[in-house]
Parts: C-alpha cells; structure tokens; sequence
C-alpha cells in the first residue's frame, strides 16, 4: 500500500495543493464561523421576553389632531387586513384591552397588602414564548396566569423594600398568590385568583388569556364597543428596515428598545448572511480547486495508472487511494477550520462581553451538521472524479 | 485455456495485403499449456496482437473467444481478474516503475498474489544475475537489465498463459538462454502456455508451433 501510495502520489504540484489547502481551510473556517453567529444574532433576546422573536406591538402616534379628535388613534379593521398583505410582515394581531374596572392586589399571607387599579390586554398566544397548555383559562376555573409587566415587579419590589419585606426574583414572584377583582359599572364584582407566568418589558399592561378577557367584556363591560389602539406585528428576519420605514411613513410607533433590538439584529444579521454567502462561495470553489488538482494529479500519473491497471489492479483499488487521500486532505483542512473557529469564537465572544452583548457562547450544532454536509459533498465529488479518472485509463 | 480468433483482423490493418500464412483474418485457436512462437516483421502487428489479448486495444474486427467467452463481453473487472490470475505479460515498452526500485516493482506485481517471499524474488533475481540491482531504481537500469526485471516481474503471479512482446531484444545469447530457461521453469510448474513474438529470431526456444502475421 506504501509503494502504490509513493508510485501516485509523488509526482505533485506541491504549490497548487497549498492553494487549494488553504482556500478550502479558509472557506471551511468563515462557514462555520458566520454560521454560528448567524444563528446566535438571530436568537439575541429570545427567552429575555414572553413575547416572540421579531415581534412589535404598535400604536398610532398621538399628535395635537388625535387629541383634538381629528384624527383617529385605533385601527380599523381594513388597516389590519393591509399590514397583513405586507411581505415583509409575517402576522398582525390586535391588543384587545379591558371594557371594565380592574383591580390588582396581593392575596399571600406571607406578603403584605398591596392593591392597584390596573389596566389588562390580551394578544394571541402565537405572539406569546409560552406553552399554550399554561396559557389557558375556562369560565370555572379558579386561577387565571398572566403575565406581568417587569416595571410592575420593580414598583411591587420597591413597596416591599419599602415595608421591610426583602425583594422578590422572578421566580419567587411566580410563587406569590395574587387576586384580580372585575367590577362593572353597576357594581357587579367578582374575584379570580391570578398566578404569574411570566415577565415583559415590552407591554405596560398586565397580560391575560384571550377566554378571561372576553369573559369580563362580556359580563362587566360597560356596553361601549372596545376600540383596538394596539397591534402585535411580527416581522420576517432581517427585513427589519423594511417594517420600521413602514411604520415611520405611516405615523405608527413602537417601544424604542424593541425597535433598536430589531434594527441591530436586522443590520448584523444581513452582515453576516454576505459573509456567510461569500464563505460558501469560498468552499465552493476551493473544493473545486482541490478536485481539479485530483485531475491533474491523475493526468500526471496516468502512466502510472495505466500500468497499474495492466497488471492487474481493479478501477476501485486504485480509485479508493485518491479517494482516501483527497478525504484525508480534507479531513485535515476541516479539523483546522474547527480549531479556528474555537479560536475566533473566543476572541469574539469576549470582545461582544466587554462590549456589552451577551450573545450566547454555546455551540451551534447546525454549524457542525453544515461542514458535514459540505464533507459528504466533497466526498461523493472526490469519488466519481477518481472512478471517472481511473476508468479512463483502463 | 483455450483462446479461439476468428476472422481478427485490427482496423489499421484491414486495409493492408496480408501473407498466405498470416494469422490476421483466419480462424485458429491457442491451447494453454502449449507454446507459440509469434513470428513477424516490424509493423505486422505484433503489438497489437498482444494489446488485444490483454483488453488494451479493442479496435478490430471479428472475434476472440476465450474460454468459448467472447471478449468483446468482458468488463473491467472481468478483464482485472482475468490479468490478474489467467494472463501474464511482458510488454514490449516493459510498462516498468522507472521511479519505483527493482523491489518495489516487484513487490507492486507480487502483492496483487502473494506468490513468492522476499527471499525467492531475489532468488529470482540472481538467477538473472542482477541480485546488486535489487534497491536501484529501475531507471538507473540499461534496457536490458529492464528486460529482465520485466520478465521476472510476469512470472511473480499465477497465470496459464505468459505473453511476451519481443522479450529479449536487448539481450545477448547467454542472458537470453538463461531467462528463457526461468521461463519455463515457471511456465512447466504451473502447466501454463507461452506466447512469444519476435522479428524472427527463433532463439533457442522449445515452441509447438510457430504463427506468422
């Protein structure tokens, strides 16, 4: 095996190899790497907020006209129907709010009285990064969960501060039972318990299942048909340029942060695709590169081959030690690229820290799964240009 | 082994006057364990004959059977295992590894069977007396030190049989007496048959019949 492999692959164009070595290695690297923070821009704030990726919740700007009544601050339904026509706009909800009194309060012997009036919402759960089995409520039910606005924990943790009680965490306050009182008009009133499932920062009021809302409209409302003033709009990735000119050009707003948030990872994540397509690219013709020289190395050594065959090797023998040799080449090129990549994956990782962006530092495994595919790829090139070669010479 | 030709004729020949006596065009069979002497001037055809015989050329009309099996029928691997256990050459350029050492030639043709040891191809090699030559690349060697190599190198497989295109052309009297001596030790002790082509030399070769192109 050691003569056949000196007899094939002796004759070599040492340089023409480096070339493609490295351009392949190169290649392989900015793949993985662009693929891997391609994936952790995209998942940047997810699981921070209840709400789903991408999603907004918009409101008409208030100006002098709406509170001179000129203008109107709700959207019609026909206004819906022409966002959701929009391709850049993957879903468009509205915010149903409540049509009757509200009243929030503590009911834990552990904690001390608090009570406010609040104001509640309700979105469709589609917009909602929560299991939809926690998110139910039927009329009978004793527990309504809903989701609380942060800065309500924060005003809740300084009136606890302030009696003396210590702070409470997020998940602390899912323990603490609390109470919504519904009062109509007429002084109808009933009581339900509430449990807090999750956090916001992005909604200012209390949010609760589309079944609770509808049960207290129904029975607690004061008749008057409840305008819609908010919607919930998803975006489609990286097409945030496109939402927020539309929303600027049609006098709509969004919370500031929410905005940022989309345009960052719109703009980093567009960065990042040209690199990606460029890194792929780069692979795609590196390999070509490498199998081309596999060519060339045969055409070299077509005496050789040729010989070979005549005294008695088979096509697969002789194809294999190309195969195994490019595989090896390749292999090696890949191995590098992983070890470049844990390296670049340090750096960066430590640069967005210091920079203030906690992206997540684990690994991606679609990153892996993609240099594996193009590895099968190259394999399954490699193998029918050195049975095609080889046959050639028979 | 029975190698039966009818009617071959290759296509750059077709259109040439062929002798009375010549093989090309007529139907006639080889019998393995027996010995032919392939007689023929320059450009007759020897070559081609041999090339034909080992699946090289496939540029001829009418048909060769080996073994009642055309072939025209045979694929690559049918052809590989056909060179591997039934036909052996010794071709005319000796398709030697010029970069590759005497042993290592030998060795690329020997591990294909694993019929001989290290110690019986160097025997081999003495016998033609080129043992010094053992760790030389072969294209350090004169061509007809090359001859030899060659010829050993056919011998280091199982065949029934051996081809050889004008095998000792470079070689004097004595060196040729001895290879064909080797030859047949190997060709007797394994049953096999000869085909030898040459430019009329009859050497001192034992053959039962001789053909003409």
């Amino acid at each position: 095996m050691k003569i056949i492999r000196k007899l094939l692959f002796k004759n070599q164009n040492k340089k023409q190899l480096l070339i493609a070595f490295v351009g392949s290695f190169l290649g392989l690297s900015f793949l993985l790497i662009s693929v891997h923070y391609l994936i952790k821009v995209n998942e940047f704030g997810e699981g921070a907020d209840i709400l789903g990726p991408n999603t907004l919740i918009v409101q008409k700007k208030v100006s002098t006209s709406n509170t001179l009544n000129l203008a109107k601050t709700d959207f019609s339904t026909e206004e819906i129907i022409e966002l959701k026509k929009k391709k850049f706009i993957l879903d468009v909800e509205p915010v149903i709010s409540n049509n009757f009194d509200v009243l929030f309060s503590t009911n834990d012997p552990l904690v001390p009285r608090f009570s406010s009036d609040v104001f509640i919402q309700t979105v469709n759960p589609n917009f909602l990064d929560i299991p939809t089995d926690m998110w139910k409520w039927e009329k009978g039910d004793s527990i309504v969960p809903i989701i609380l606005p942060r800065d309500f924990l924060v005003m809740l943790n300084t009136f606890m501060s302030a009696s003396g009680i210590p702070q409470v965490s997020d998940e602390l306050a899912k323990d603490i039972r609390f109470r919504l009182r519904l009062t109509s008009d007429s002084g109808k009133r009933e009581f339900i318990s509430a449990k807090i499932i999750g956090f916001t920062n992005e909604v200012a009021s209390i949010l609760v299942p589309k079944s609770f809302m509808n049960y207290g409209n129904e029975n607690f409302s004061n008749s008057i048909p409840q305008k819609i003033t908010q919607i919930m709009i998803s975006s489609t990735e990286n097409e945030f340029g496109l939402l927020e000119n539309y929303l600027i050009e049609h006098h709509l707003e969004s919370k500031n942060a929410q905005v940022l948030l989309g345009r960052l990872k719109s703009m980093v994540g567009t960065l990042i695709m040209v690199v990606l397509a460029i890194s792929v690219l780069a692979v795609f013709l590196s390999s070509l590169v490498l199998i081309q020289y596999m060519q060339l190395l045969m055409t070299k050594n077509s005496y050789e081959i040729r010989t070979l065959l005549r005294i008695g090797y088979p096509i697969s023998f002789i194809s294999k030690r190309f195969l195994i040799y490019f595989t090896q080449i390749f292999s090696f090129v890949m191995v590098l690229s992983i070890v470049l990549f844990f390296l670049v994956k340090l750096v960066l990782d430590t640069l967005f820290m210091e920079g203030g962006l906690y992206i997540d530092t684990q690994l991606t495994v679609i990153g892996f799964i993609s240099l594996m595919i193009i590895f099968i790829l190259f394999i399954i090139s490699s193998y029918i240009t050195a049975k095609k070669g080889v046959s050639k010479e028979f | 082994m029975e190698i039966l030709f009818k009617n071959l004729i290759p296509h750059p020949l077709k259109d040439y006057p062929h002798a009375e006596n010549s093989i090309w065009g007529k139907e006639f069979t080889l019998y393995s364990p027996k010995k032919y002497l392939l007689n023929a001037a320059s450009g007759k055809g020897k070559t081609t004959f041999t090339h034909i015989l080992a699946g090289i050329r496939k540029d001829f009309e009418g048909n060769v059977e080996i073994d009642k099996q055309k072939i025209t029928s045979f694929n690559s691997s049918k052809w590989t295992e056909f060179r591997k256990q039934k036909i052996s050459f010794v071709f005319q350029d000796l398709q030697l590894f010029p970069h590759l050492s005497v042993k290592e030639n030998f060795l690329v043709k020997n591990n294909l069977s694993n019929s001989f040891n290290a110690e019986e191809i160097l025997n081999f090699l003495k016998i033609v007396g080129l043992e010094e030559k053992f760790e030389q690349k072969c294209a350090l060697l004169s061509m007809g030190q090359q001859q030899r190599i060659a010829i050993i190198r056919a011998l280091l497989q199982p065949f029934e049989i051996l081809v050889l295109d004008e095998p000792f052309s470079h070689l004097d009297k004595v060196n040729t007496e001895i290879c064909l001596n080797l030859i047949n030790q190997r060709v007797n002790e394994l049953n096999a048959g000869i085909v030898l082509t040459s430019l009329g030399e009859h050497y001192d070769f034992n053959f039962d019949d001789e053909l003409f192109l």
